[in-house]
């Protein structure tokens, strides 16, 4: 499947802004089910500044800076992506324990790598693994604990496959929990969103990886859109697509694994990726400092159109 | 010699059993070079050792040497703590420890390396990954963006202590921005005025070759610029506990002390922000914590850091000492490490030890701390997490329980410490030497192809005897450090540069705009302060007079002057009332007025506003004028704020606030050079002074008085604008309105007058550094030439020709109050002009994801 999506967003100040300087993660990276064509930015006023470079988790960055005085700013970034639509039925076969998986987790490497010598093969599995590790660890919005814990220990039944305790979690959050954009902001603590049983689907994500990390096991936050249809009989409506988020969580001998609780789908080739990392924090598609500028508002526009 | 006047002999010392003692060691005999200095002190005798103290004490507090203490709601700053007995030790031992440190530094580095680049440590195993990984300290966004130096550690730090058996231990490593430094610079200049002799008979590694070696570093890792790159030194600003040693360091280096907003990043370099515009910047030692540092990629609160500083380091254009990402090194889980990676990096055992460490990320170490928590000192691997140290055995069951909870539950971020008993020292406490717990803290930087270790460092002991916790917040007491040499060491200029025979340029270094308007502000403040305690020394003379001659008419005046000082000061409503008993009984608003902290516009709260922003710009001022800030503050707070002062000592504390600021005003004019910095304080002094002089006039000679009463009044006004004396020198006649009218406004002559404070702020105005068009006047030449020459143009008899019904000069009115309007508008425009740098930074994220369902 392949989609040009067009991602623009819109900052107005009530006074002049003097110099700002931004990051944007906003570029598709490129992995076994997705490959990007093209990607390029619009920026206005033109940046004085811009970098690429890719970050610690491989996604793409650019920096950029204006350093004119301006009252208005818009970044467009416009990519064509092709996503594979690749069968993971054997993926989601995979019946290696959630035990088995967070043991190998607390493994150092020199235990896993002396079973795996010489094996090519296992030795990507090996760096893989060690990888993962950062993401059993608590991050900036995603800290373990019983409360989470408490939670999720339904879906951990003893000697359960881990891709069948994660299919149930995603089920439980999906039916559990009410999508209400007006309940949550960026700020709201998962202890909230777990007491009022509401939030989007950043939320989500974050309350599975959570979920997850408090048994052990290695879960990441994905950043990125999913395709929309019209409902039937009416025109597609440009511009009306949203940015989204899901999770995926590592799962030995398969990768990593891709779960969208909002949806309570797994990701097959509607879901374009933009970034991963241990949260949103790692991920946010456009950040800035501004110095000057009094109020601003601000308006994000998202557009997924298929091509092919 | 008398038997009380030695009593501080080496006899006299009582060591605890079991601790090992400095002075004693081992074999519990007085060590040589000990027994030498302590028969030194002991000829001295107690009374005369009390008196060295005491002189350092005030030396300290004079220089300014500070250490503020976090939590304290009156940011109140605490003077430095030194003990007039250091630490000895022998060259034979100090080469051990120099050697240890060295080869840590070597390590540390080497570690710091590979984290931030190919992390072999993690990947083969000998390091485990969340140990590194779930430290705070490991900074993600700087992977990859160390500038590839043969050393990027470039200043480190470490706690020693010796254990009972005399071995010395490394308790913590410092590697992110390592304090201390400057303050054991500033105890040994104190020692070697208060024990000169001593001093000079015990030879003595000098510390200055740290310092060059310091400099030479720095300048080292500078990307661009090799040959006279720009440092400068990061603080999180005068709040900051350790913000004497930022100021200190920078007058001492020669660099400038700036905060984050005084940097900026363009075009990927980082630039700092004066009054001559932007200036390049090459090394950056920091001060700021590395999470603080850029509020784009580290943590997005910090309004401490550069935004895009990052960037900057990445692309190799700025470098910072140490670099970010840097405290990965502080985390005391890597000491159980240690011993291994020295084997695996440098094939060497380790020097120093450590303090014995048990990681409990491992499942032996956790168990064994989990089973021995009541003789282990527990700490989590973050510092931030809420508690840092526990003491096992003093924790109840329950709290322990918790611990126990807390460890299994996240294991790898806990680690278990042995409780070592530290090495006792002999120290001057309440006039007896008295063991007592010793740290010390040693610095180590990197130069020249090598660390440089400093010979000494700053000892901190504890001031109660069985007590543990020696740290500046918990109130401790500093000791310098002497490392014994064989031979006498030469003294090393900072600034001598062998072999260069050659005339270098003066170059000034650029006045930040932050610094430009702290300064511009001490100038208001001054002068804020001058006009009130002149008006007030007048109001209490004349409530003297008015209640020893009981006449109507001196009480009629004094009402006048009273609300006079409530507009002057801003500090409504005063003696702006229809209360009658506050006017008839005016002491107790005066003393309010004197000594309230809290109410703005008081002389006490422009007072301490005055030293705090004096003080947020300490690198700028000499010795001597800090001294001067500092009695001014000091004496006021001592005197009148806790003082018990009834309105005639007032009088008498008036007169030393006035003389304190005449001083200092002296010593500004005689120190600082005729550049942006003075410009700016002096017109900070012009503008208020203008505001403060129209002020006065409004509230007293617009409204037209009784011939007797104005006369008066003419006469309290010449008296509180210092201008009596040559009124009457130069009109020799009865105090007329016009005259003084023309005194005080339009002679330019009279250093009081409003004339002169407007041409003195014309004059520095042009000579302000501005970029403006060919023949163009700035906005604010603009302003003061309009407010100059409406000065100019105005007929004083045509001011006070009639006064209208209500018996207001109304014209007087209007230019004064025209002239008023005209002064601020300046000040904002020099404010947008030149300290921009206030310009808010704002974090502009998006609003979360929207979903599509």
């Amino acid at each position: 499947m392949k989609y040009r999506i067009t991602h623009r967003t819109l900052y107005q100040y009530s006074q002049l802004v003097g110099l700002c300087q931004n990051e944007a993660r906003l570029q598709p990276r490129d992995f076994w089910r997705q490959q990007c064509q093209t990607s390029r930015f619009d920026i206005s006023p033109e940046p004085g500044d811009f970098h690429e470079r890719q970050d610690f988790f491989g996604n793409r960055v650019a920096y950029f800076a204006i350093q004119q005085a301006h009252q208005r700013l818009v970044v467009t970034a416009i990519s064509e992506v092709t996503v594979f639509p690749r069968q993971n039925r054997d993926d989601l076969a995979n019946l290696i324990t959630w035990e088995q998986v967070r043991e190998q987790l607390q493994g150092g490497p020199t235990q896993t790598q002396s079973q795996s010598q010489g094996h090519y093969q296992q030795q990507t599995n090996v760096d893989e693994l060690l990888d993962a590790k950062l993401f059993v660890l608590d991050s900036p919005m995603v800290v373990a604990g019983i409360e989470l814990a408490n939670y999720a220990q339904n879906s951990f039944s003893p000697n359960r496959p881990l891709v069948q305790v994660v299919t149930d979690l995603m089920q439980r959050i999906h039916s559990d929990f009410t999508y209400d954009p007006s309940s949550t902001t960026i700020a709201t603590p998962l202890s909230e969103v777990l007491q009022f049983r509401r939030g989007v689907c950043q939320d989500f994500a974050h309350l599975a990886i959570g979920c997850l990390r408090s048994f052990g096991i290695a879960a990441r936050y994905v950043s990125g859109y999913v395709e929309t249809l019209p409902e039937p009989g009416k025109p597609r409506l440009v511009g009306a697509d949203a940015s989204h988020a899901w999770f995926a969580v590592y799962v030995p001998g398969s990768g990593w694994l891709e779960f969208d609780p909002t949806n309570n789908a797994v990701p097959f080739d509607q879901h374009i990726t933009l970034a991963w990392g241990r949260d949103y924090t790692d991920v946010t598609p456009l950040k800035g400092i501004a110095f000057g500028g009094g109020q601003h508002t601000l308006s994000v526009s998202v557009d997924v159109l298929r091509l092919e | 010699m008398n038997e009380s006047a030695n009593d501080i002999g080496a006899q006299f010392y009582a060591t605890q059993l079991g601790v090992y003692d400095e002075m004693v060691a081992k074999e519990r005999k007085v060590l040589p070079y000990w027994e030498r200095f302590m028969d030194a002190i002991a000829t001295l005798g107690s009374e005369q050792l009390e008196l060295r103290r005491r002189e350092a004490q005030r030396l300290l507090r004079e220089n300014g040497v500070t250490y503020n203490v976090y939590g304290d709601t009156q940011k109140l700053t605490r003077p430095w703590r030194l003990d007039p007995v250091p630490l000895l030790i022998s060259s034979e031992d100090w080469s051990l420890i120099e050697a240890g440190l060295k080869q840590r530094a070597e390590l540390l580095n080497l570690i710091l390396k590979d984290i931030y680049g190919k992390q072999q440590l993690l990947k083969k195993g000998l390091l485990p990954n969340e140990l590194v990984l779930a430290h705070d300290g490991f900074l993600h966004p700087c992977v990859g963006a160390l500038p590839q130096l043969q050393r990027e550690l470039i200043v480190y730090s470490a706690n020693l202590a010796r254990g009972h058996n005399g071995r010395m231990l490394v308790l913590d490593d410092r590697s992110q921005a390592p304090s201390g430094a400057g303050y054991a610079l500033e105890n040994r200049t104190v020692m070697t005025r208060v024990l000169t002799d001593i001093f000079r008979e015990t030879q003595v590694h000098r510390l200055s070759g740290f310092f060059k070696a310091l400099r030479k570093g720095l300048a080292d890792i500078a990307p661009h610029n090799k040959e006279d790159p720009r440092i400068v030194i990061l603080t999180p600003g005068s709040l900051n506990e350790t913000y004497f040693e930022h100021a200190y360091l920078s007058s001492y280096l020669g660099f400038s002390l700036v905060q984050g907003d005084d940097l900026t990043v363009r075009d990927g370099r980082v630039w700092l922000k004066s009054l001559d515009g932007l200036q390049p910047v090459d090394v950056i030692l920091r001060r700021v914590d590395d999470s603080f540092c850029d509020p784009l990629e580290l943590r997005s609160a910090s309004r401490l850091g550069v935004a895009g500083l990052l960037e900057a380091v990445r692309r190799n254009n700025v470098a910072i000492a140490n670099p970010l990402g840097s405290s990965v090194l502080e985390n005391p889980g890597l000491l159980a490490f240690l011993p291994r990676l020295a084997r695996y990096f440098l094939n060497q055992e380790l020097i120093l030890p450590s303090v014995a460490t048990w990681w409990c990320g491992q499942r032996r170490e956790r168990d064994f701390v989990l089973q021995n928590l009541d003789r282990l000192i527990i700490k989590p691997i973050n510092r931030n997490s809420g508690n840092y140290v526990l003491f096992g055995g003093q924790l109840s069951a329950r709290e322990k329980d918790l611990l126990r909870a807390a460890i299994i539950a996240k294991p790898h971020c806990y680690v278990g410490q042995e409780q070592v008993s530290f090495s006792t020292v002999p120290s001057f406490i309440d006039r007896h030497i008295e063991p007592r717990f010793a740290v010390i803290r040693s610095f180590a930087v990197a130069s020249g192809g090598d660390y440089q270790v400093m010979p000494g460092g700053l000892t901190r002991i504890a001031r109660q005897q069985d007590d543990f916790i020696v740290s500046n917040q918990a109130g401790g007491i500093s000791k310098d450090t002497w490392v014994l040499a064989d031979e006498p060491d030469k003294q090393v200029s900072l600034w001598f540069q062998p072999g260069r025979d050659v005339v270098l340029s003066a170059t000034a270094e650029p006045l930040t705009s932050r610094a430009a308007n702290n300064l511009f502000w001490v100038g208001r403040y001054l002068e804020r302060i001058k006009a009130a305690t002149r008006l007030m020394r007048t109001i209490l003379l004349k409530l003297a007079e008015t209640l020893e001659l009981n006449d109507p008419l001196d009480s009629q005046c004094l009402t006048v002057l009273l609300s006079a000082l409530t507009q002057v000061t801003g500090t409504y409503p005063g003696f702006v009332t229809s209360n009658a008993s506050v006017l008839k009984e005016p002491q107790h608003e005066l003393l309010a007025l004197a000594k309230n902290v809290q109410r703005s516009g008081t002389l006490a709260a422009n007072i301490q506003a005055f030293a705090q922003t004096a003080f947020s710009i300490r690198d700028v001022w000499s010795q001597d004028t800090w001294r001067c800030v500092d009695n001014i503050q000091r004496r006021w707070q001592q005197r009148v704020v806790n003082g018990d002062c009834d309105p005639e000592q007032l009088q008498k504390h008036l007169d030393d606030l006035i003389t304190g600021f005449v001083a200092f005003i002296g010593l500004t004019t005689e120190s600082m050079t005729r550049e942006a910095g003075w410009l700016m304080l002096d017109s900070g002094r012009r503008l208020e002074h203008a505001l403060a002089l129209i002020a006065l006039l409004r509230a007293t000679v617009v409204q037209r008085h009784e011939p007797a009463l104005q006369n008066q009044m003419l006469e309290a006004v010449l008296i509180s604008t210092d201008s009596l004396s040559i009124y009457r020198r130069r009109y020799r006649s009865f105090i007329k309105l016009p005259m003084v009218l023309e005194l005080l406004l339009m002679d330019e002559t009279h250093p009081r007058s409003l004339a002169y404070q407007l041409h003195q702020l014309s004059d520095h105005l042009s000579a302000l550094p501005r970029e403006r068009g060919k023949g163009q006047l700035s906005e604010e030449e603009r302003l003061i030439l309009r407010a100059y020459t409406d000065l100019r143009l105005v007929k004083v008899s045509e001011l006070v020709n009639a006064a209208d019904d209500d018996g207001v000069y109304s014209e007087l009115e209007s230019v004064l109050s025209a002239m008023t309007e005209l002064l601020w508008q300046l000040y904002e425009v020099l404010a947008q002009a030149y300290f921009s740098h206030s310009q808010v930074p704002q974090l502009m994220t998006p609003t979360q994801p929207e979903d599509d369902l």
